[in-house]
C-alpha cells in the first residue's frame, strides 16, 4: 500500500515537472530593418522553438535563419548572404535567459503581467547581453509571451554597404511573440 | 558643306535617345527587383519530392549533408499530420517522428493559409514548400526542419 502510494506520488511530481516548462514550435520572430529610404528588409520567422520554465523562470529560443521570409527574393538573398548573416555558416539564432522578477508573475492567475527578462542572444556567431521587458498574459492554461526589443547590427558583427548607406537600419526591431498551451 | 554641319547634332540627338532609352530599361530593371514578390509556391517546381519520415531520418543522420541537398529549394513532403499549431493569425503544419521527437514544420504561404487551417491531425497531406533547412534543437534535444510559403499540393 505505501509502495502504490509512494508510486502515485513520484507520477503526479514527475508530471507537475514537466507541466511547468511549455514548450511551443511556433513562435514567431519579426525582424524590421526598414528605413525612410527602404521599406523592403523586413520578415518573420513563424517556426522558431521556444520555451518557458514557470516555476525557474527560464526562457529561451531557437530560430533557423533562413526562416525569415522576405516579400522581396533579392532582399531575402542579402539577408542570407556571407557579408550579412552568412546563414550557411550561422544557420541558428538563439536566446537563452531569466525572467529576473518572477516573484511579480502569477502563471496560475489570470491577468497581464510585465516580466524583466535577462539573457544572452546569439546571432550571427557572436553572443550579447540583452536586457529586455516582455509582456505576458496568463489565460486559463494558455499563456501568451511578448517582446520588443532592439539590436545594434556592429555588436554582432553584421555590417554591409546597405547599412552603410541606411538602407537597413544599423539598430532593426526585434519582436518575439510565443502562445504556450 | 550643310549636311555636313548637320552630323553632329543628328548624332547628339541619337546618342540622348540612346541614352534616355537605356536609363528608362535601367530604371524599369531595378523597379522589377525592388517590387518583386515570391511566386505563389503552387506554380513552382519541386526540386525533390519526399516523404515526411525519409526526410525527418536524412536530416537527423546527417543535417549538413542534408541541408545542402535541400535548403532554399521546394521540396514535396508528405504524411500524415501530427500537430497543427495555431500561431497569431497563422497556422504552421507538423509530421512527428514519434519515436525521436524530430519534426518538419510548414508555415503557409498568405494566400494558403484557409487550406492550412482545414487540415487536422491525423489528415495524410502532401505539402510543397521552400525548405529553410533542419538543426538539433537543444530545447527539443530533437533536430527540426523549418519549410516557408507552403501550399497544400
Amino acid at each position: 500500500m505505501k509502495k502504490s502510494v509512494l508510486i502515485i506520488g513520484l507520477v503526479i511530481a514527475a508530471g507537475a515537472t514537466f507541466a511547468q516548462k511549455k514548450v511551443t514550435t511556433s513562435a514567431i520572430v519579426s525582424f524590421d530593418a526598414t528605413t525612410s529610404k527602404d521599406a523592403l528588409p523586413k520578415a518573420d520567422n513563424k517556426t522558431v522553438v521556444a520555451s518557458l520554465d514557470t516555476k525557474k523562470g527560464t526562457v529561451a529560443f531557437e530560430a533557423i535563419v533562413k526562416n525569415f521570409a522576405f516579400s522581396n527574393p533579392m532582399i531575402q538573398d542579402h539577408f542570407n548572404a556571407e557579408s550579412w548573416m552568412n546563414s550557411e555558416k550561422f544557420s541558428t539564432a538563439a536566446f537563452t535567459g531569466n525572467i529576473t522578477n518572477l516573484s511579480a508573475i502569477n502563471f496560475k492567475k489570470d491577468g497581464t503581467y510585465t516580466a524583466q527578462v535577462e539573457g544572452d542572444l546569439t546571432i550571427h556567431g557572436e553572443t550579447q547581453k540583452v536586457k529586455t521587458t516582455a509582456t505576458i498574459v496568463v489565460s486559463g492554461s494558455t499563456i501568451t509571451t511578448k517582446s520588443d526589443f532592439t539590436v545594434k547590427l556592429e555588436d554582432y558583427k553584421v555590417s554591409g554597404p546597405a547599412i552603410g548607406a541606411g538602407k537597413v537600419s544599423k539598430e532593426p526591431k526585434i519582436t518575439v511573440s510565443a502562445e504556450f498551451k | 558643306m550643310s549636311n555636313e554641319k548637320k552630323k553632329p547634332g543628328a548624332l547628339r540627338k541619337k546618342l540622348l535617345i540612346g541614352g534616355l532609352i537605356f536609363l528608362l530599361a535601367g530604371a524599369a530593371v531595378v523597379w522589377y527587383i525592388f517590387t518583386e514578390k515570391f511566386a505563389d509556391t503552387t506554380g513552382e517546381k519541386a526540386a525533390y519530392t519526399v516523404t515526411a519520415d525519409a526526410l525527418i531520418q536524412e536530416f537527423s543522420q546527417n543535417d549538413s549533408l542534408a541541408n545542402i541537398k535541400y535548403a532554399e529549394k521546394i521540396v514535396v513532403v508528405s504524411g500524415i499530420v501530427s500537430e497543427t499549431e495555431s500561431a497569431d493569425t497563422t497556422i504552421n503544419i507538423k509530421f512527428t517522428d514519434t519515436t525521436t521527437g524530430s519534426y518538419a514544420i510548414f508555415a503557409f504561404q498568405e494566400q494558403h493559409l484557409a487550406e492550412a487551417k482545414a487540415i487536422k491531425v491525423g489528415d495524410q497531406v502532401s505539402i510543397k514548400g521552400s525548405c529553410s533547412g533542419g538543426a538539433f534543437s537543444k530545447i527539443l534535444d530533437a533536430e527540426f526542419i523549418t519549410f516557408k510559403r507552403c501550399a497544400l499540393n
